[in-house]
């Protein structure tokens, strides 16, 4: 696919690979379903799971990713879209072996700190796109779940099912114009096929 | 071949400009066929009906055409120093299906760039002469504003009070008092009142992403229905292949391919095209007949030629205090147009608006500015709910060198060309970006930001897809007459966004739908030229 390119840092399409941010808009997955894993084995589906975990943590109220389900999102994600998943079974295998020569453990096994390097690690080298492509789902997962917005609204008051749910604003106040009102005209009138008038 | 029967007018797009053209022929009379590619949305897949609403407008309803890949969509590529980041949807209402309801009258200004600025082109007509099918159009849709604004003709009450500004536009409210600048609540397409059966704006907000209960004013809620109660024959998924010319050279209608891929024409005394900025080019540019060869229209050689973008940003402010932002329109608050008109105290000519916007949803905002791992809820809690954004809009001038090409390279699901477009920001462009955004920031700070980020001129936001087939009195310099027909063919109309030979600094919904519907009444005056179809 090569309708999109790299511009600063908004990054699109190369035509080398299939490029996920592309390829997901026919891959319809409603977050928070409930699904098992399709295309993952048990085993790469708990290295996605404890991936996602640590993208995104636990921290007050909220929950982790991969307890929100974010791996199976993903799973499902590359369902839909086979040309993602040799990216994404190539990142969970790469991810499990950096883990192994650094700590002699499977990932998941690691401890929390041990995984966010191992991940900064396949990060930094990661010429396939895999993690972006986690990453980026594992946000959407979360951020899109019922539990996690009921969180973020208890915690901060932000409410993410506001587009649900009407509320009331304070009308507009005119009175606050008073002073923009008495300032001059701020336009060029123009003459009919002319410049501007006097 | 199945011909079908003819009608008055043909009409080729059903989005801003081409349902306003449906509607009022019709109401006058006229027997109108419209074609269009795409389908009615169907409003239970709005993403804003679901909880993982931000998810949902990533995927299905992703602005960008070559990731949505809908039925009705063809494929667009971007290339130039300043690639185009194209956003538009093609469906029933066309991109306003997914814009923010944002919606300025241009300025008198605006119609004389050239005269007064020494710059791009004219306008073939003035402000005056649009303000008519301005107020027509702000009561078809049902726009919310106030009158009297000092930056502004003076003009009617508008139908809608203004909507709430929220204490995110109450914060910029104080900034713009706090300098002393010219501001003003946001004009937006939203029915902020009961209004002509459709139901007053809840602030919902996230208007982009389909508003579930009709109060966002788009084509398909607007002029659609009105447009189909008097009469008019909407075909959806037509995908037209081509204008087809009779031996006369007139226009005789469109071919095109139905829903199950068969072949038809569509014939009509008048053919109109209104597919937008890259859609009305690219139908042009497939017309080649012998008489045609680089296209119907294009004896100029101007057809995808100027496309025109707007100079774009955001600028983000940081606040201490919750801004409550989950709520209320997404697309203005309150905006200025304190540097609109062209000051030769700056370097550059002509202006930009800044309007002020509720802030980013969590998803966005989480992608931007929260990393991953173990610090990325203390990142995301700072800013959730603590920012506000500023629009920022400024004049693109025309350039030849910026256009719309065939890609024949890329081909839809009928075998069709892709587009591709070319763009360069030219020195006046980048000029005003850097000011737009330095102002940007000002306002912010005086707001009581703690800090500001900004998003730069990249990318390219291809919301406004302009000028691709512009108008002028000079066949030569010029695809269109000053009532849009085109020079090359006397019953061939392009009224839409390609029309519009500068972009002003605004956003051009407002201006697409005015120019359309004085386009149909001088349709209407011209009847007595139709000719027999059929």
């Amino acid at each position: 696919m090569a309708y999109d390119r790299k511009q600063g840092q908004h990054q699109v399409a190369q035509s080398s690979r299939p490029d996920y941010r592309v390829e997901v808009g026919h891959a319809e997955v409603p977050v928070g379903a409930p699904r098992s894993f399709i295309v993952l084995d048990p085993a790469r589906a708990a290295t996605l799971t404890g991936w996602t975990a640590t993208l995104i943590p636990s921290g007050g109220r909220r929950p982790d990713a991969g307890s929100v389900g974010a791996a199976e999102y993903i799973d499902a994600t590359v369902h839909l879209v086979p040309a993602l998943r040799p990216a994404l079974l190539h990142g969970i295998d790469e991810v499990e072996r950096l883990a192994l020569s650094k700590t002699g453990r499977a990932f998941t096994e690691c401890s929390a700190d041990e995984r966010e390097d191992v991940l900064r690690q396949f990060q930094a080298a990661d010429d396939t796109d895999a993690f972006n492509m986690v990453s980026d789902f594992t946000y959407e997962a979360y951020y899109g779940h019922p539990t996690v917005l009921a969180a973020l609204e208890a915690e901060n008051g932000w409410r993410g099912t506001a587009p649900m749910s009407p509320s009331v604003i304070t009308p507009f106040d005119q009175s606050q114009l008073e002073r923009v009102r008495t300032l001059p005209r701020r336009y060029r009138a123009v003459d009919a096929g002319k410049g501007v008038k006097a | 071949m199945n011909r079908q029967p003819g009608a008055d007018v043909l009409v080729i797009g059903s989005g801003a400009a081409g349902a306003a053209l449906c509607k009022r022929l019709s109401e006058k009379g006229a027997k109108v066929i419209c074609l269009e590619q795409g389908d009615w949305i169907d409003r239970t897949r709005l993403p804003k009906a679901h909880v993982d609403w931000e998810v949902r407008g990533r995927r299905h309803w992703a602005a960008k055409p070559n990731v949505r890949r809908w039925a009705g969509d063809y494929p667009v590529a971007s290339e130039g120093a300043d690639p185009v980041d194209v956003y538009m949807y093609n469906a029933v209402g066309g991109s306003q299906v997914g814009f923010a309801g944002n919606y300025w009258r241009m300025a008198p200004s605006d119609f004389r760039v050239r005269t007064l600025d020494g710059v791009a082109a004219d306008w073939p007509f003035d402000y005056e002469e649009l303000a008519p099918y301005y107020a027509i159009n702000e009561a078809e849709v049902g726009v919310a504003g106030l009158a009297g604004d000092p930056c502004g003709p003076p003009r009617p009450p508008l139908p809608n009070p203004p909507a709430p500004i929220g204490r995110p536009g109450q914060l910029l409210v104080n900034a713009y008092e706090k300098l002393g600048w010219y501001w003003w609540p946001t004009e937006q397409s939203i029915t902020t009142a009961d209004y002509r059966g459709r139901p007053a704006c809840t602030n919902m907000g996230w208007c982009t992403f389909g508003c579930t209960q009709g109060s966002l004013s788009t084509a398909d809620l607007t002029y659609w229905p009105g447009a189909l109660e008097n009469g008019v024959e909407l075909r959806t998924n037509a995908r037209v292949r081509e204008i087809i010319l009779g031996q006369d050279g007139r226009a005789l209608g469109a071919r095109y391919y139905d829903k199950d891929g068969v072949i038809r024409e569509a014939h009509a005394a008048v053919t109109v095209v209104a597919c937008g900025g890259l859609g009305t080019p690219r139908l042009l540019l497939m017309s080649t007949s012998a008489t045609h060869p680089n296209g119907l229209a294009n004896s100029s050689g101007l057809v995808g030629k100027n496309l025109m973008v707007h100079v774009q940003s955001f600028a983000t402010g940081l606040f201490d205090e919750p801004v409550e932002g989950w709520h209320g329109t997404w697309g203005g608050t309150v905006s200025t147009r304190q540097f609109y008109e062209t000051d030769p105290a700056r370097d550059y000519v002509r202006g930009f608006i800044m309007s002020g916007c509720v802030g980013w949803s969590a998803l966005n905002l989480a992608l931007q500015i929260a990393p991953w791992g173990s610090g990325h809820h203390k990142a995301f809690d700072e800013h959730i709910n603590h920012e506000i954004s500023l629009y920022l809009c400024g004049e693109d001038l025309p350039e030849e060198t910026n256009r719309v090409e065939l890609d024949w390279t890329h081909l839809d699901g009928f075998g069709m060309p892709g587009v591709v477009t070319h763009h360069e920001l030219n020195e006046n462009s980048h000029r005003l970006g850097r000011d737009m955004i330095a102002h940007a920031r000002q306002v912010l700070e005086a707001a009581g930001a703690k800090s500001v980020r900004d998003a730069g001129l990249a990318p390219i936001w291809g919301w406004h897809l302009l000028g691709t087939a512009r108008m002028g009195d000079d066949p030569q310099t010029s695809v269109a007459d000053r009532f849009n027909r085109a020079h090359d063919v006397p019953n061939l109309f392009i009224a839409d966004s390609s029309s519009m030979p500068t972009s002003a600094g605004v956003n051009p919904s407002a201006t697409i739908q005015a120019l359309a519907l004085r386009c149909a009444d001088h349709i209407w005056d011209l009847r007595r030229e139709w000719s027999s179809t059929g």
